[in-house]
C-alpha cells in the first residue's frame, strides 16, 4: 500500500519542471505586443445607410453618460445600420489594463488627453482621418494627441482657463474687470480688494497637489510652453515657469491668497463668505455656482484670463478628453463614424453641448475643440443664470481662440505631481522659493522618470 | 501464444498496479493546474518582469537588476518603507494589547451583555472600509470636522489632522485600529477559549492572584495566537493600501504613503517593471518580517 518515495518525487519534479518550462516560455512582457502601431483608413462604406455592425464604446458614468447617450441616439438616426453598445465604466480603473492585456478591448473610449501618449501603441494611428478637419482643430488639441507625428486620439473638448471673479465686491472696491489684463493686475485688484476688506484672501490656489500642478500648466500653456516638449526632454527650467512661480510667491507673501482644496467644504465656505474674489480655473469651475455655492450663486462672472505680458494670450487649457480607437478593436471603422459624427458634424456636437434633457440650458463645463462649432454668436449653451445670465459661451470661445499649441503629455505626467504637484504646495506655504521648487523638481523628475522612461 | 497471454496478463496486472499509484495525483491535479495557472505562472511572470523596463507597450527591455537598484537607491522607496513601519509601530503593538485586554473581558462568563460587546467590537471589522474612510475625512476635517470642532469648544487650536505631516500618519492608525482590531479580538478569543479551565482552577487554588494568572498563564497560552496576529497584521501594514489611497491620496508630502501605496503608484503609471521589483522587495522584507516575528514568539519548549 505504500507509495515509492521516487514516485512522488518523480510526480513533484515532473509537475514542476512542466510550470517551470510553461513560465520560461511564456513569461516573456511584452511578447504579444505589436510594437507598430495600426493606422485606420477611411471607412470603405460610401453611404450612412450602408454602414452595418455593432460597436462597443466607453464612457465615464454620470450625467455625461446619460448626455452622450442621446447623442449616440441622433448618430443612429442617421446611420441606422449601426448597433451602440454604450457602456459606463471605470475608465481611469480599466482601460490602459484593457489595452495591455488586449481582452475585451473596446471598439472606441473617451479617456484623458494625459493618458493618450502613454499608449498609443495600442491605439489606432487616426492622422489620416483626422486630416480633413486638421485646419479646424484648436492647435493644443491636435498636439497633445499627437505622438511622433501621428494623431492618436479624435480630439473632443476644449477646457480654457477663465478669471472667475465675484462682480458685487469689485463693484463695491471700484475694480473694473475689463482692467485686468495681466497677472501683475490681477495682483493690484486683489491688494485694492483686501485693503478696503482686510479679511479677504481674493485669489484662490489650490490645496491638491494633483490639481495644483494641473493649474500649473494651464498657465504654462498660456505662455506656449509645457513640462515637457514634443521629444520628451524637460522644460521646467524656462523662464516662464519662473515668472509664475514668482507670481504665486509675490501672492502669498501679500496675504492675499486663499489655499484650500477644490471645492471641498473649506473651499465652499471661503467662496460663499466672499473671501475668495477671483477663481483662475477652467471652464469646468461653472458647475460651482451652479450647483455648489448657495449664498453667492448668480454673483460670480467670468472673463478671460489675464495675460502674462501685455497682448499675450488670454487663456490656457487645463484639461480635457478625446476618443480613441484601440487597435484591437473589432470596428474600429463604425467608432470612426460615431467619433466623427460627435466631433466634426453639426447634429453630433450640438447633441452634446446644446439644451438636452440632463442640462436643459446645456453643458457648459467645457466648449467643443473644433473650430466651426466655436461661433461667439451661434452659442450651443444657454446664458447662465448662476452667472447673473452671463453669455459664458461667448467669453468661453474667445477665450479658447487664443490657446496655444503644447506638446503630448508626457508619460511620466501623473508621477511628476509626487514632486512639482507637492513642491508647488511648500512654495504656497512659504516653505520653498521658485528656484527650489524648479531645481528639486527638475532634479527628480529627470533621475526618477525621464531617466527611465 | 502462451507466452503472449502471460506478458498481457503481466502487463495488465501492472497497469493495474499503477492505476491506484496514479489517481491520487489525479485527484489532486485541478488544484495544481489552478495554482499553476494562478500562482506560478503571474509569480513568474512578475520575476521576469521586474528585471525589465515595460509600460505596456511595445517590447520590453531587458535592464538586469536595474530595477532594484533604482529601488534600493530611492529615497522614495525607503521613505515608504519609513512610513510602513512607523504605521506598524503605532498599530500593531497597541492593537495586541487592546486585543488582549477585550479578548479576556469578552472571556469572562460573568460579563453582562457580553453578546453586544463582540457584536460592538466586530462590527468595524465588517463594515466596508471605504463607507468608513468616508467618515473619518468628515470627523478629522481640518475646518469643519466633529474633532476639531470639539477641541475648539475647549479652547484648544484646529490640528491638521489630515493635512499635517505629523497628525496623518497617526489619524491613519486610527482607522487601521478601528476597523481590524475586531479581528485582533477573534483570534485572541479562540486563543484564551483553547486553555482548559482547570489551569485556572489549580493556580487559584495555589494562591496566584488574577494579575499573575493573566501574565503566567494567559500570555504564555495565547503566545501562539499573539504570534498569529503579529505576523498577520504586519503582512496587513505592509501592505496597507486602501486606507491612505482613500483619506490622503498618501499625503502630505508623501507621508502616508505606504508601501503598498508606493507600489501601487508605479503599478497605475505603467512603470510594470519597476512595480514588480518592488512587489518582489516588499514580499522578501515581509517574509523576514514575520519570520522573525515567528521566532521571537515562539513559546519557550519550541525554542528549547
Amino acid at each position: 500500500m505504500s507509495t515509492p518515495a521516487m514516485a512522488r518525487r518523480g510526480f513533484l519534479k515532473g509537475a514542476l519542471g512542466i510550470g517551470a518550462l510553461a513560465a520560461a516560455g511564456a513569461c516573456a512582457p511584452g511578447g504579444g505586443t505589436s510594437a507598430a502601431p495600426s493606422k485606420l483608413a477611411k471607412p470603405t462604406t460610401t453611404s450612412s445607410a450602408s454602414a452595418k455592425g455593432e460597436i462597443t464604446i466607453w464612457n465615464r458614468s454620470g450625467d455625461l453618460f446619460k448626455v452622450f447617450d442621446a447623442a449616440i441616439g441622433k448618430f443612429r438616426e442617421a446611420y441606422p445600420g449601426v448597433k451602440v453598445n454604450h457602456q459606463a465604466v471605470d475608465i481611469d480603473a480599466k482601460l490602459a489594463n484593457t489595452l495591455i492585456s488586449g481582452t475585451d478591448v473596446p471598439d472606441g473610449s473617451f479617456w484623458d488627453d494625459a493618458k493618450i501618449g502613454g499608449q498609443s501603441e495600442h491605439l489606432y494611428d487616426l492622422t489620416d482621418l483626422i486630416s480633413p478637419y486638421r485646419d479646424k482643430i484648436a492647435p493644443y488639441k491636435l498636439s497633445v494627441n499627437t505622438v511622433g507625428g501621428k494623431i492618436y486620439g479624435v480630439p473632443w473638448d476644449l477646457d480654457p482657463g477663465l478669471l472667475w471673479y465675484r462682480e458685487d465686491i469689485l463693484q463695491d472696491a471700484g475694480v473694473d474687470p475689463a482692467g485686468i489684463s495681466t497677472y501683475d493686475d490681477l495682483l493690484t485688484a486683489a491688494r485694492t480688494i483686501k485693503e478696503k476688506d482686510p479679511k479677504t484672501r481674493p485669489i484662490h490656489l489650490d490645496k491638491n497637489p494633483f490639481l495644483g500642478q494641473l493649474w500649473l500648466e494651464m498657465l504654462a500653456n498660456q505662455q506656449g510652453t509645457s513640462l515637457a516638449d514634443a521629444q520628451g526632454k524637460l522644460r521646467l527650467e524656462s523662464a516662464e515657469y519662473r515668472r509664475t512661480l514668482g507670481w504665486i510667491q509675490d501672492a502669498v507673501k501679500g496675504e492675499l491668497v486663499t489655499h484650500a482644496p477644490y471645492l471641498e467644504a473649506a473651499d465652499i465656505n471661503t467662496l460663499d463668505s466672499g473671501q475668495q474674489v477671483f477663481v483662475p480655473w477652467a471652464i469646468w469651475w461653472s458647475f460651482a455656482p451652479q450647483q455648489l455655492l448657495k449664498a453667492t450663486k448668480g454673483k460670480w462672472r467670468a472673463a478671460p484670463l489675464p495675460a502674462w505680458t501685455p497682448g499675450g494670450a488670454r487663456s490656457g487649457a487645463m484639461g480635457g478628453s478625446s476618443f480613441i480607437i484601440p487597435a484591437k478593436a473589432k470596428n474600429p471603422e463604425l467608432a470612426w463614424l460615431l467619433y466623427e459624427f460627435l466631433c466634426f458634424t453639426e447634429p453630433g456636437y450640438t447633441a452634446v453641448y446644446g439644451p438636452n434633457s440632463i442640462y436643459p440650458g446645456g453643458l457648459s463645463t467645457s466648449v467643443p475643440s473644433f473650430s466651426p462649432a466655436l461661433r461667439p454668436d451661434k452659442p450651443l449653451f444657454k446664458p447662465i443664470d448662476a452667472l447673473g445670465g452671463q453669455d459664458l459661451w461667448k467669453v468661453a470661445v474667445e477665450a479658447a481662440a487664443t490657446i496655444p499649441a503644447a506638446a503630448p503629455l508626457p508619460v511620466w505626467w501623473a508621477q511628476s505631481v509626487d514632486y512639482l504637484g507637492d513642491n508647488t504646495q511648500r512654495l504656497i506655504e512659504g516653505k520653498m522659493s521658485p528656484d527650489d521648487v524648479i531645481a528639486e523638481s527638475a532634479k527628480k523628475i529627470q533621475r526618477n522618470l525621464i531617466d527611465r522612461s | 501464444m502462451a507466452g503472449l497471454t502471460a506478458t498481457t496478463a503481466r502487463r495488465a496486472a501492472i497497469g493495474s498496479r499503477r492505476l491506484p499509484r496514479l489517481s491520487p495525483y489525479l485527484f489532486i491535479a485541478p488544484f495544481f493546474v489552478v495554482f499553476a495557472a494562478f500562482g506560478v505562472y503571474p509569480l513568474m511572470y512578475a520575476l521576469r518582469l521586474s528585471f525589465t523596463r515595460w509600460r505596456g507597450a511595445g517590447e520590453a527591455t531587458w535592464v538586469g537588476v536595474g530595477n532594484y537598484v533604482y529601488l534600493l537607491t530611492n529615497p522614495d522607496f525607503w521613505a515608504s518603507l519609513g512610513n510602513s513601519a512607523v504605521m506598524w509601530l503605532l498599530i500593531v503593538p497597541i492593537q495586541v494589547v487592546a486585543g488582549l485586554g477585550a479578548a479576556v473581558l469578552l472571556a469572562n462568563a460573568r460579563l453582562r451583555l457580553r453578546g453586544l460587546f463582540r457584536v460592538a467590537f466586530i462590527a468595524p471589522f465588517v463594515t466596508p472600509l471605504v463607507a468608513m474612510a468616508q467618515v473619518w475625512i468628515v470627523v478629522f476635517d481640518e475646518d469643519y470636522g466633529l474633532v476639531n470642532h470639539v477641541l475648539g469648544l475647549v479652547g484648544l487650536p484646529a490640528v491638521g489632522w489630515l493635512t499635517s505631516t505629523a497628525w496623518a500618519k497617526p489619524t491613519l492608525a486610527l482607522l487601521f485600529l478601528w476597523k481590524t482590531t475586531g479581528f485582533a479580538i477573534i483570534i485572541l478569543l479562540a486563543g484564551l477559549q483553547a486553555v482548559p479551565g482547570a489551569v485556572y482552577e489549580a493556580a487559584s487554588i495555589d494562591g496566584a492572584s488574577r494579575w499573575r494568572q493573566f501574565w503566567s498563564l494567559t500570555v504564555p497560552l495565547v503566545r501562539r495566537s499573539i504570534a498569529f496576529l503579529v505576523v498577520v497584521q504586519t503582512l496587513a501594514v505592509f501592505q496597507m493600501f486602501a486606507e491612505p489611497y482613500v483619506v490622503t491620496e498618501g499625503g502630505p508630502y508623501g507621508s502616508t504613503t505606504t508601501a503598498g501605496l508606493y507600489l501601487y503608484e508605479h503599478i497605475s503609471a505603467s512603470d510594470l517593471g519597476t512595480g514588480a521589483a518592488n512587489s518582489f522587495l516588499l514580499v522578501l522584507l515581509v517574509f523576514g518580517l514575520s519570520l522573525g516575528a515567528v521566532r521571537l514568539l515562539r513559546p519557550k519548549e519550541e525554542v528549547s
